[in-house]
Parts: structure tokens; sequence; C-alpha cells
């Protein structure tokens, strides 16, 4: 059973280091690193305490919001989803990311207090 | 007033000649005051009229509600001058027309709170109103259309001043008064006991006044009490009980009846003349008596009953020649009656108080006496329990009976005894604080709130290090997959995006440090502009370069 596990994801990864194309391994490294920061704000709170709650929460959202942004751009910016988006060029998906991200970073830092 | 009359007059005729030939005419404000004022309720109807048309051809304001209430006030006035007037009239006149004004002018009245009947034109209207009526009414010898009820408010709105703004109006009261106490239809009746309603041994008589309107006893009345029941136990004491009269004033023997002390409903009625109107009325009648006490007996008693007590017999008004010792170890009691001087029925009074006061320190403490299932005032002093209320001072009290009751004529306030009374620990203190309520209060010091308790630096910094640490990560993974900026055009709007971008960068720095949500809008909106302009630009070139590659 467990080979049989180890052997998918074995070559899960060979596939992905082989077929996806270096823009989109970029916008992966982000999104671990999104990911990261997330879960240690999340473990501080569990361990130490949830004090200024409202800062606590305004960080963790700021993770989260970023991590959809970061999936939206991946998804849109792919060409092998081209055909689900043909009115959005990558360029424009760029400029959705920053705006939102503007708007994100507005409510947070309001938030954070 | 007729100067005033002369002034308007000639004023309108002004004003209409003047309108034909100019069209501004000067006025002055004595005369926009006169005109005003020219337009009240004292006025005539043509005095209103020419007022009110001066006023509107020289374009002054006009205060149209004033006028419209002057207006409806004389409508009214002038029916009830038209009744007066008919009232005199020759009876083979056709009478009838004016004759309904009168039901008409009586749906025009006012009922406040079932009490008061009036016209909101005020109380010499009204009683203008039911003397016209009564007056035409006589004259043709018809019943005027105004119910039992209504006759009773009218009196009750007519006869509610005790004084009057205008000498017009005293004689409305009066005309009214005097027709509504001599017509051949309503006489409404006044009822009211001479003195307070209360009877007692002494004064077994109740007495009352039947009047009309002007206070004329009404000597050919026969005055009935209906019935006389008891408040307390709705018991009937009396029934159909006539009133003899007596020098003008109509009295029943209520003692005859024996009835106990308390208070009674009467309900009378008044009889004699088929005009007479609210001749049923409910009555309120208070019965007293005197007290007297009877088998006072004082005695210490001993705790645990080892030693029989011994009582003292102490007879009202005398007071009890030995004084009582009570300490801890014995207990006071004192019991008595309280009875009817005259039928010897045991009475239960609203207040018998037994009062203790140490003449030496001026404390007094007040307990209340108790009866029990047979009517016999029990009271008991308990030194060991009582101690809080005399402050644990010793010494000797003198001891009072009071009673009292709204139906006892004789209150009583009795120094009983001298009891000596002995607390075991002498926790007074030395001097007596009288119980000040007046003196200012201690301050309370307000609370802040207390911060909430912060984990040590030391933690906070070694997780701040943990949470920014993946961003270290992410270069080093950028720089393995071989992210670059080689594609990085140095073309205007390349620069300014960047710039841009950074300082929305920096004004969110700013704005968790320093700024408010609406100075950071403003900024953001001047930046965030220009970032999207050049960032178009930028993007825009970009995609034309992929796709001349393409």
């Amino acid at each position: 059973m467990s080979n049989s596990v180890f052997s998918v994801i074995s070559r899960f990864v060979e596939e992905y280091r082989s077929s996806t194309p270096n823009k989109l391994k970029v916008i992966d490294a982000y999104l671990l690193y999104i990911l990261l920061t997330g879960v240690f704000q999340f473990l501080y709170c569990v361990l130490v305490g949830t004090f200024p709650f409202n800062s606590f929460l305004s960080g963790f959202i700021s993770c989260v919001g970023s991590f959809i942004l970061a999936v939206c751009l991946r998804i849109q910016i792919n060409p092998q989803n081209k055909r689900d988006f043909l009115t959005v060029s990558p360029e424009r998906a760029f400029a959705d990311f920053l705006f939102a991200h503007t708007v994100l970073h507005l409510v947070v830092v309001n938030f954070v207090g | 007033m007729f100067l005033v009359v002369l002034c308007v007059v000639f004023i309108q005729c002004q004003v209409n000649i003047y309108s034909a030939f100019y069209s501004f005419i000067p006025v002055s404000n004595d005369t926009r005051d006169l005109l005003l004022a020219t337009v009240s309720e004292d006025s005539t109807a043509s005095q209103i009229h020419q007022s009110v048309s001066a006023l509107s051809a020289l374009g002054l304001p006009l205060a149209s509600q004033e006028v419209v209430s002057a207006l409806k006030a004389l409508h009214v006035l002038i029916i009830i001058l038209a009744l007066l007037t008919a009232s005199r009239l020759s009876q083979q006149a056709e009478l009838g027309d004016i004759l309904e004004e009168i039901e008409d002018l009586a749906a025009r009245l006012d009922d406040l709170g079932g009490v008061y009947l009036q016209f909101e034109e005020g109380l010499e209207a009204t009683a203008l109103f039911v003397s016209a009526a009564y007056s035409l009414s006589d004259h043709v010898d018809m019943e005027p259309p105004l119910k039992e009820d209504q006759v009773i408010q009218l009196v009750n709105s007519i006869f509610s001043k005790k004084s009057w703004d205008s000498l017009s109006e005293a004689f409305s009261v009066a005309s009214a008064a005097a027709s509504l106490s001599n017509n051949h239809f309503h006489v409404p009746v006044i009822v009211s006991a001479q003195g307070p309603a209360a009877v007692s041994h002494s004064h077994p008589f109740l007495r009352l006044q039947v009047t009309d309107v002007l206070c004329q006893p009404l000597s050919s009345a026969s005055v009935l009490a209906e019935s006389a029941s008891a408040v307390s136990s709705k018991s009937a004491v009396l029934s159909q009980a006539l009133f003899t009269l007596r020098d003008g004033v109509f009295e029943l023997n209520f003692m005859a009846s024996q009835p106990a002390s308390g208070y009674y409903q009467f309900s009378v009625a008044i009889a004699g003349d088929s005009r007479f109107v609210a001749n049923h009325v409910e009555l309120k009648v208070k019965v007293s008596t005197r007290v007297a006490i009877n088998n006072m007996d004082l005695s210490v008693v001993d705790k645990d009953q080892s030693i029989g007590p011994k009582t003292t017999r102490v007879e009202y008004p005398t007071k009890a020649k030995a004084s009582f010792m009570a300490d801890g170890h014995q207990n006071f009691a004192m019991t008595f009656q309280l009875v009817d001087e005259t039928t010897g029925v045991e009475l239960t009074p609203h207040q018998t108080f037994v009062r203790l006061h140490n003449q030496k320190t001026g404390q007094e403490v007040v307990f209340v006496a108790e009866p029990d299932s047979k009517n016999l005032y029990k009271f008991e002093l308990d030194t060991a329990e009582r101690k809080t209320e005399f402050d644990s001072i010793s010494g000797t009290y003198a001891l009072y009976l009071m009673v009292g009751d709204a139906t006892l004529e004789n209150p009583i306030l009795w120094n009983v005894a001298d009891v000596v009374l002995k607390f075991l620990d002498e926790e007074a203190p030395g001097t007596i604080q009288a119980k000040t309520l007046y003196v200012p209060k201690p301050e309370i010091p307000h609370l802040f709130r207390e911060p909430e308790k912060k984990p040590p630096t030391a933690v906070s910094n070694t997780f701040t290090a943990l949470v920014l640490s993946p961003f270290l990560l992410l270069l080093i993974l950028w720089f393995k997959l071989g992210a670059n900026i080689s594609n990085f055009t140095l073309s205007p709007s390349t620069i300014l995006f960047h710039i841009g971008h950074a300082a929305t960068l920096g004004l969110m720095y700013v704005y968790w440090t320093h700024l408010n949500m609406f100075q950071t809008l403003k900024y953001l909106a001047i930046i965030g502009s220009l970032t999207f302009l050049a960032g178009n630009r930028m993007l825009a070139q970009k995609a034309v370069k992929r796709y001349t590659h393409q």
C-alpha cells in the first residue's frame, strides 16, 4: 500500500519537475512561501495565545487572501487553460492580481491595528 | 372702538381707490398693526371682513388660521343670539327651525374625558348656549334635546371656574345658573355633606345639603338613603331610610343603626320633582369611635421558664410605679386589648406602636405590636435579639404605647412604664453618633482597565523571526529556479510603474503608522491612478512583444 502511495508521489514530483513551465514554478514557490507564513502565524496563536486577536486575524487573512490571488493568477497564466480564459491575457491577469492585492492590503493594514 | 371701526373703514376705502390708480401704496407700521389687531374674536363680522380685505389688497401677510377661528366663534355666538331673540317673540310665530338649531349646536359640544362638555370657543359660549336653550324651550314649552348626562357634564364645565376673565363671562355663568335653577324641564341637583361626612357617638346625625345650582335649598325634595354598606365587608347596614328636613338641611341618625367604626358607602336618591337631574349620588361616610385599652399586663418572663412571670396590671392613663428590668436572661412582655369604648367590640387600628425612649441619650426605637387570632395585642422584647436596634446601650428606657387610626377620635400616646435594659456586651461607642444620612460618602476611586498580560519579548521575537523566515526560503527557491529580471526594459512607463508600486507599498506602511483611512484613500487615489496608467502602458508593451515573438 505505502509502496503505491510512494510511487504515485515520486511520479507526480517527476511529472511536475519536467512538464511545468518555469513561470508557474516561480508562482508555486511564492505560494509555498505564503503558506508557510500563514502556518507559522497560526502556530504562534496556538502556542502563545490570541492576545492581539485583530492582529492575528489580519495577518492570517492576508496570507489566505494572497494565496488565493496567487492561485487565481497561476490558473489564468497557465497556457494549458488558455481556452477557458479567452478574454483574459496574462498581462490582464497580472494587473488584476496587483489591483486585488492593493485592496487586500488596504483592508489588512486597516485591521492590524 | 368706534374710532377703530372708522379707521379700518377709511383705510379700506383708501386702499381700494388707490389700488385702482397706483401699483404701490406705502403702509406705515402703525396702520398694519391696527389692521392685524382688528382680526380677533371680539370684532364683528363686518370689521373682520374690512380688515382682511385691506390687508390682502395691501399685500400684507395675514394670519389665515386666526381669521378662520374668529369666524367660527362668530358663528356659534350668532346662533346663540338668535335663540335668545326667538325666546322673546310671540308664540304664534314659526319657531320650529330655530328650535332645531339647539340640537345642531348641542352636537358641536366637545366631550372632555366624559366629565366636561363645552364648546371649543370657551366658557362664555357654553354658558350662553345653556341659558339661551332653556329660555327658548320654556318659551315654546318643548323639552330641549339634552340628555341627563349631557346636562351634568355641562354643569361641570360651566361651574368649574371660581374666577372669571371678564364681566361678560361672569354674566354668562350667572345667566346659565339662573336658567338651570328655574326652567320647566331640567333642574340639576347638588348634594353635599355639611362639614365632613362623618358620624360618631357625639355627632350621630349625617347632614346633607340638597340645593339647586344657585345653592337655593330644595325644600320640596324628599331624600332617601337607598342603601348603605360597609366598604370593607360589603354587608348592608341600612336600606330605604328617609332623611328628615330640619332648618334647610336633611339629616339622618346613622348611629341609631349601630354601625361598627369604619367607612360606609351610601347611595342617596332625591325625589320630589320630575325635573330633577343628577338625583342619584354615591357618598362615602366615615363612622368614628373612641378606643379604650383594656387589660394592659406587663410582665418579665424568664427565658428558661423556670420562674413564673410576674404580671403587673396598669390602668390607662396612669404609669406603672415600679420599673421593669430585662437583661439577657429575661424577656419583657406586654399584652393588652383594644376595644370600642361604647360597644366593647374589639378593634384593630392601623397604628399600634411601642416606643422605647432613652432619656439620657435621646435614642428611640419603635416596634409594632401585633394582634393574635383572638385580637389580643402582644409585644415581647428580647434584649439579646434586639441589641442591634439599641446599639447595645444599656439604661432606662421610657416605654410609650401609641394607638392611632383614621376612624379613632381619641388617638393615644401613653407612657406605660420605665424599662431598664441591660445588654451583655458594651459594644457601644462612648458618644452616640447620630445616624447622618447627608454627609459626603466615601470616594470611589476609578479603576482603569488593566492592560492584558503580554507574552515575554523573547517569545515574540522568536516567532517574528520564524514568520519572516519563509521569505528567505522564497528567495532561495527563486534563485534556484532561475527567476530573473533580464527582461527588464528601461522605458519610462516601466520605471514609473515600479516607482508607483513601491510608493503604494510605502503608503501602506505609513498608513499603518500614521494615517487614517481617508487620508490613505486620498493618497492612494493619486498614486494608484499614476501606477495604473504606467502599468497599463507597460503591460501593453509586454503583450505586444509577446505577440510579435509568437
